[in-house]
């Protein structure tokens, strides 16, 4: 599969709409850090300059995924929707960060998000059933089928 | 109302706070609600793999979706990521059908097909649409009488167009009030306090930056803080860690001490039902919350359940 553009997740026209109130920023949780650029600062990029000028910046994973932005735009744009293809084509480019990378391939590998050995013990000491076994087979062949394992360039 | 569920427990709960399973289970057998147990795979997250490949993260969680049709089964789910990527999936699937289409040709590949026919709750909704404020009233021999923030979180109700979208106001926004409203059929007192909706920042702290999270609690402990709130009461397994950690993590980095214990609903529920606090894994926590538990008062002149 090849490296497909942010506009297939998220619907470019709907760009034109903002009008730059800032409520999206104003709201987000990670402009508290002064480490991310804001909603409103992603988009206006987007806007002028294209994807390519967001794409492989770092800022852009500095989201909580709260989607205050998309609940509170008066326009009603879905800029959580805009994050998410940007991250994705990001991520095709090297522009992941290292723990969500671990802890997708951990998804792939295991069919869990996490390590779970010695969670055995502690489930028996409160009285659980042991985990469900997952079928990481077809877990694996899902993912074949989707082109994680080739767009993200991870072994299968 | 059957009472009978696909138990979606997630990958976190099962993992890293059993207690939380084990309290949810015996609230479920004390309440009549069977919980059924499926070899589910991760949801997936929505802050991890959906931002890093779209198409996966869609196929991963149809496949959920189809184990549970499979049986003709609903989901319920103890958190709140899990359910607001099944639910996600789910809409998708119904309002998308090219997207359908793609998906459901991958999934033939394994011997599955998704066919729309089973709907996916929290705990909360299950708890406040399926079983009702009057079955859980009857079955509480305690009040807690405790002053308690109600944390929501994010991914339980955002986006509400997504999430709960016969409950959507002329603004199309969404105010979830299930929580407050078991808790006070459970004999606590939900507070008020400024910013309640805010972020808890756990994805932040998971994803790229621990620090940056912290600043995001410390706005949200400033806030609990300032109202009367003995207590928060969350929903979600991460909601929790960010309250459990941030505030020993904030006490250092900033010398401000918080302490507020911080309780999962089931473990509330659990409580004032009449369950042992060793059962509900109360000594896990770090926050203790030894301190508040003389305040359980027993209601007088009400049919006494036992669990």
């Amino acid at each position: 599969m090849s490296v497909k553009k942010v506009w297939t997740i998220f619907d470019r026209s709907r760009l034109y709409e903002c009008y730059e109130c800032s409520r999206c920023s104003g709201s987000c949780p990670a402009t508290l850090t002064h480490h991310t650029l804001g909603p409103r600062k992603i988009l206006l990029k987007c806007l002028q300059q294209g994807q390519e000028s967001v794409i492989e910046d770092p800022a852009i994973w500095y989201c909580t995924t709260c989607m205050v932005c998309q609940d509170r735009c008066p326009q009603e744009i879905n800029i959580p929707e805009l994050l998410t293809g940007l991250r994705n084509i990001g991520a095709q480019k090297g522009n992941v960060p290292e723990k969500v990378k671990f802890a997708v391939e951990k998804i792939a590998k295991t069919g869990r998000s996490l390590l779970t050995f010695r969670v055995e013990r502690e489930r028996e000491r409160y009285g659980l059933p042991p985990l469900q076994e997952i079928d990481t087979e077809e877990v694996s062949r899902i993912l074949t089928e989707t082109g994680f394992f080739k767009d993200l360039k991870i072994d299968r | 109302m059957s009472l009978k569920y696909a138990f979606f427990p997630g990958c976190v709960i099962p993992a890293k706070y059993p207690h939380f399973e084990r309290a949810t289970r015996a609230v479920a057998e004390g309440l009549g609600i069977e919980l059924v147990d499926l070899p589910f795979s991760c949801c997936p997250p929505t802050s991890n793999m959906k931002l890093v490949h779209y198409d996966s993260w869609l196929a991963l969680a149809v496949r959920n979706l189809c184990i549970a049709e499979e049986q003709g089964l609903n989901i319920l789910t103890t958190c709140t990521g899990c359910v607001s990527t099944l639910k996600e999936a789910n809409h998708i699937m119904q309002e998308k059908p090219n997207r359908r289409r793609k998906v459901n040709r991958i999934l033939k590949k394994v011997g599955k097909q998704y066919e729309g026919t089973i709907e996916i709750k929290h705990l909360l909704d299950a708890l406040y649409d399926d079983v009702g404020l009057d079955a859980i009233a009857e079955k509480c021999v305690y009040n807690l009488n405790m002053k308690i923030a109600c944390h929501y979180g994010c991914h339980l109700f955002r986006p509400s167009y997504i999430l709960y979208p016969e409950f959507l106001s002329p603004a199309h926004s969404y105010v979830p009030t299930s929580m407050e409203e078991i808790i006070e059929v459970l004999g606590g007192e939900p507070v008020d306090f400024m910013r309640r909706f805010l972020c808890c920042g756990y994805p932040l702290g998971a994803n790229v930056d621990e620090d940056g999270s912290y600043e995001i609690l410390r706005e949200k402990l400033h806030y609990i803080n300032a109202s009367s709130a003995e207590l928060i009461s969350v929903a979600c397994a991460s909601c929790f860690e960010q309250f459990e950690l941030g505030q020993v993590m904030i006490k250092k980095k900033h010398k401000e001490t918080y302490g507020f214990p911080t309780l999962y609903i089931s473990q509330l529920m659990g409580l004032a039902m009449g369950l042992e606090p060793k059962e509900l894994g109360l000594k896990e926590h770090i926050h203790k919350v030894k301190k508040l538990l003389p305040r359980l008062e027993e209601r007088r002149g009400e049919k006494r359940a036992s669990i």
